[in-house]
């Protein structure tokens, strides 16, 4: 983008598809209206875009389909605000407004070679959907792949079509888990928060980078397992999630210590977190 | 130290003496072809507004509550307008042609937006800000007195002043030292002021005068902030038991930094007129005091504590800006204790944690 662009001016997108993922949450499939947009638009898993309906507001989120997915992007949304709120009630050939993509991604060069151990809670898969198919289309660029997913119910379970898709990746595992199973449902793993999967990774400590995206709470636990288990706190990264209004590092908002979750984020290695001036976990 | 021959020549072919009379000439003059705005008393404060008449500026002023910084960043700011059917029609174009003066700055506000430009100019650029910034021009006004709340000194942001302003004004006796600080106020006072014709010795006892007012500003200035090591100093007592006792003290109010000459955080919000369809967006100073600032959806919010809110606002002005801009974030102009109700005073946090610092574990 030219120098004189806005930063702060959304591009029209457009949905092309919208699946529904759960009772409220959907997978909406975008691209920009502008042809050139469109062509320019390039990002890499991890990043994110601020969404923008008019009259409503704007949200910072996350880009769940993979670079090479095809000539589009998408974003898997829950409802649980205005925005989102907003978008998840448009229909197919709907328009509203994007603007990204923001932030540094998941380090996938830097652990080009290693093991990866995916743990993802609830929404959180979202962002890790990008890395679980850019890992899949450069299968040869890294180790074994063991993807950890807890969610609430069975039916919160995000991208349950995909499943069989990601267990057929070579030399990749796929482990669920679901806070509470309801009376009749059909469940055939685990049942318990996310850390109850740990005992079952094979991977080596020392070989494998995690991934890790979920709610606050959860990640605390989990980093604070892994960390028992061996696994180092360089290795381990975590998205964050933070208030956004701009994502261009001016607002203010999403600072943790001297940080700017848009822009030096939302990726951060824990050993980064741990030792900012303002405590996480 | 004494000046060497080169210096003093220079500093004369920079410096013009305005009587009261031209000085109120070249402000009025200046009215005509730019917004100028100004200290002058509204009720029993002093605040930066519109001049409309020379006569009512207040030279010796102490400071004012709002800052200058609300001429580059407002406190409301329209991004753009929409319309029905979700199409932007417009962006805020007025900002690119209207020419401002910002007239009558202290040196500590002056040096705030030297820190906003960082912020605002860093990695993306604020198209608001930066044509807002163009469009600016700064005369800056020497101090006339310190006062109890001033620590300028620990930052070496005032009173003495070298750079960031287009002029300065510094009323002396009768008349008014001005020197010349940017080409852009070099060309204006040529343009639109007229100088006494003095010879070098009048000129040079001027700046005298000036150098020992402004001795006698730097002695009063006895509370000061103890800058040294000081984000090392924040980074090892980030668990310091101040912070928790600060909470018992305040009332997360935000006064701080709505008032800070550097405080600039906003909200996004979209304002909807009645037909819910049109509108516009706009940005909002927001302040990390209050409880609703670090929260996201369902609830969450990452810094319910007060404590937390307390901490994020010192540690971002005397930490963390050095980290993010390579500045420090505070200028001293003591507003944020002169506006508080309970008179924190961010010089008596960091004396504490001198006087009692967390034993460091080896």
């Amino acid at each position: 983008m030219s120098s004189s662009h806005n930063p702060y001016m959304p591009s029209l997108v457009k949905i092309i598809d919208i699946i529904e993922e759960t009772g409220d949450t959907k997978t909406i499939k975008l691209i920009f209206v502008d042809e050139q947009t469109q062509k320019n638009f390039s990002f890499k898993p991890g990043q994110f875009n601020m969404l923008t309906v008019l009259g409503v507001g704007e949200a910072p989120l996350s880009i769940s389909s993979a670079p090479g997915e095809g000539d589009y992007f998408s974003h898997t949304i829950r409802r649980v605000g205005n925005v989102t709120g907003a978008i998840t009630r448009l229909n197919v050939g709907d328009t509203f407004g994007a603007r990204g993509p923001y932030g540094n991604g998941w380090p996938l060069d830097k652990i080009k070679g290693r093991d990866i151990l995916i743990v993802a809670g609830g929404i959180g898969l979202a962002p890790l959907r990008s890395v679980i198919y850019y890992i899949k289309e450069n299968r040869d660029n890294y180790g074994k792949v063991e993807i950890l997913y807890g969610a609430r119910t069975p039916k919160d379970c995000l991208y349950r079509r995909e499943f069989d898709e990601w267990r057929e990746i070579p030399n990749t595992r796929l482990l669920l888990t679901v806070d509470n199973v309801p009376e009749g449902t059909k469940w055939e793993h685990d049942v318990g928060v996310v850390t109850l999967l740990f005992d079952k990774i094979s991977l080596n400590p020392s070989e494998t980078a995690v991934l890790m995206c979920g709610p606050e709470i959860m990640m605390k636990f989990a980093v604070h397992n892994l960390l028992e288990m061996g696994f180092k706190d360089k290795d381990i990264y975590l998205s964050m999630e933070r208030r956004m209004n701009c994502g261009i590092s001016k607002c203010g908002l999403c600072q943790i210590g001297p940080k700017f979750v848009c822009q030096d984020g939302p990726v951060f290695s824990y050993y980064e977190l741990r030792n900012l001036t303002e405590k996480i976990f | 130290m004494p000046l060497k021959n080169k210096e003093v020549s220079l500093l004369l072919e920079k410096s013009r003496l305005l009587s009261q009379s031209s000085m109120n000439d070249f402000i009025r003059n200046l009215s005509a072809s730019y917004e100028v705005y100004a200290p002058i008393k509204k009720g029993k404060q002093i605040v930066f507004e519109k001049v409309e008449n020379p006569g009512e500026i207040v030279w010796d002023y102490e400071t004012t509550q709002i800052s200058p910084k609300k001429f580059l960043h407002k406190p409301f700011e329209k991004l753009f307008s929409f319309e029905d059917g979700g199409k932007i029609i417009s962006e805020n174009e007025e900002i690119a042609e209207k020419k401002q003066i910002l007239l009558g700055l202290h040196p500590c506000d002056v040096r705030a937006v030297e820190i906003l430009d960082k912020v605002f100019s860093k990695r993306y650029e604020d198209p608001y800000y930066l044509k807002r910034r163009k469009n600016s021009i700064i005369i800056a006004l020497t101090c006339n007195d310190a006062h109890e709340t001033c620590y300028c000194t620990s930052f070496s942001t005032g009173p003495r002043i070298d750079r960031g302003y287009d002029i300065l004004i510094t009323p002396l006796v009768d008349n008014f030292l001005v020197e010349i600080g940017s080409p852009r106020g070099e060309e204006i006072l040529n343009q639109y002021g007229e100088a006494l014709s003095t010879d070098s010795s009048i000129l040079m006892e001027y700046h005298r005068l000036k150098n020992a007012k402004l001795e006698v500003i730097e002695n009063k200035i006895k509370n000061k902030m103890n800058t040294e090591n000081l984000p090392e100093l924040l980074e090892q007592n980030v668990n310091h038991p101040l912070w928790d006792n600060l909470k018992e003290e305040c009332l997360a109010c935000g006064s701080c930094t709505i008032v800070c000459p550097t405080c600039y955080c906003f909200t996004i919000v979209d304002k909807v007129d009645l037909t819910l369809k049109s509108g516009q967006r706009q940005r909002v100073w927001d302040s990390c005091m209050l409880l609703e600032f670090a929260e996201v959806a369902l609830g969450v919010n990452f810094r319910r504590e007060r404590a937390a809110r307390i901490k994020q606002r010192i540690y971002h002005k005397l930490y963390s800006f050095e980290h993010q801009f390579y500045i420090r974030g505070c200028v001293g102009c003591g507003r944020c204790i002169r506006y508080c109700i309970k008179k924190i005073d961010p010089r008596e946090i960091i004396a504490e944690i001198r006087r009692e610092p967390i034993e460091q574990q080896s």
